[in-house]
């Protein structure tokens, strides 16, 4: 069995680099100021004002400062460090945050990948009751140190899905996210994984009239890639990759994973059809 | 045509998935998919082949007329050097 040590080691550092303090935090990173429902990411530092007044500050090696509203709301933070935060933390520490959810079967990882809304909670949630446990929701962070395969880091966020998510799944309801969020934690059906994992596929999910899985080959592979604007951005940002290092980035995503769409109807008429299909895909059928 | 067909390094990036090239231009961030013949004649473009010799040898090397597939060739790399991929001059 690989034991995955630079993906470990890779844990390890996340683990250490997302370590949070509270204190004052920079108004401006390299002389540009960030203002609210901002953020700049340069040569190792990340700095983000959200619109509703929290600020947080990230600097290689220095951890996370954030600098609280008069009236914080836990909830939100946790989301903020959760989510941005810590997708550029990976993308300073030369690790690829891909916006994805994945399921693991076979020692392997299949990642569902789409914008905020195309379903992936969701898909990845009934999953569990095809057997398959969860790997991550939302972000799913890439070792790429080792050439010869792409390893994954488990997922780092609890499960959330809406009320009727959490009926269509099976998933089992726990505490609300937060007061101003319409989501509860949920626990897999099938539990989940806490170990690293090489990466075997990634699906783009795709609404459309027939549920459908359809291979993606040679250029469109790269297209699909380069639409996932937000973390491709970020990792070449926080890498310094010119359009060139960001093409190299994805032309070995693109040839070391296999690569489909998942193409299906939105809502519950169709969904166990898809979440079938969705099931074989991941299980190399 | 009797002038030594260049690419025009540093100004794209390429990669092999599957059977195709796939080249970007670092000028637009455009994508071009190479397959089949097209991918034949870009692996010929070597900065030393002339036009007329990568006719000769695609056609060798598909049993037919170097006549037959010239205006083809000459229009591919037409095209590449539309897209910046060819060196100029």
């Amino acid at each position: 069995m690989p034991d995955f040590a630079s993906a470990r080691a890779a844990m390890r550092l996340m683990a250490a680099e997302t370590r949070v303090t509270c204190g004052a935090v920079p108004a401006s990173l390299g002389g540009i100021p960030v203002g609210p429902a901002n953020s700049r990411l340069s040569k190792g530092e990340y700095l983000l004002h959200t619109d509703t007044g929290y600020r947080f500050h990230y600097r290689k090696g220095a951890g996370v400062t954030v600098d609280r509203p008069s009236d914080p709301d836990p909830a939100e933070e946790a989301l903020w460090l959760n989510g941005s935060v810590y997708a550029a933390i990976a993308s300073i520490n030369g690790l690829m945050p891909i916006h994805a959810s994945a399921v693991a079967f076979g020692g392997y990882v299949t990642a569902f990948t789409g914008p905020s809304g195309a379903g992936k909670s969701t898909l990845v949630a009934a999953l569990g009751q095809a057997g398959l446990p969860l790997f991550c929701d939302d972000t799913l962070v890439l070792d790429l140190s080792d050439p010869g395969r792409i390893v994954c880091l488990p997922g780092h966020k609890r499960l959330k899905l809406t009320t009727e998510a959490i009926g269509l799944t099976g998933a089992a309801r726990e505490e609300k996210v937060g007061a101003m969020i319409d989501k509860f934690f949920a626990r897999p059906p099938a539990g989940d994984v806490r170990e690293p994992l090489p990466l075997a596929r990634l699906v783009f999910l795709e609404d459309g009239p027939e549920p459908a899985v359809k291979p993606v080959a040679g250029a469109q592979r790269l297209a699909l890639l380069n639409d996932d604007h937000y973390t491709a951005e970020l990792f070449a940002l926080g890498q310094g990759l010119d359009l060139a290092g960001r093409f190299a980035a994805l032309a070995r995503l693109a040839r070391q994973v296999a690569i489909s769409r998942l193409v299906r109807p939105r809502g519950p008429a169709r969904f166990a059809k898809s979440t079938t299909l969705a099931a074989a895909v991941a299980r190399g059928a | 045509m009797n002038m030594p067909v260049a690419k025009a390094t540093g100004r794209f990036s390429e990669t092999v998935i599957d059977e195709e090239v796939v080249v970007m231009s670092l000028d637009s961030g455009d994508f071009f998919s190479l397959t089949g013949t097209a991918r034949a004649i870009w692996e010929l473009i070597d900065g030393t082949r002339t036009c007329d010799i990568i006719v000769v040898e695609l056609a060798g090397r598909h049993g037919v007329d170097p006549k037959a597939v010239a205006a083809d060739v000459a229009a591919f790399l037409d095209q590449l050097e539309n897209a910046g991929l060819l060196a100029t001059g």
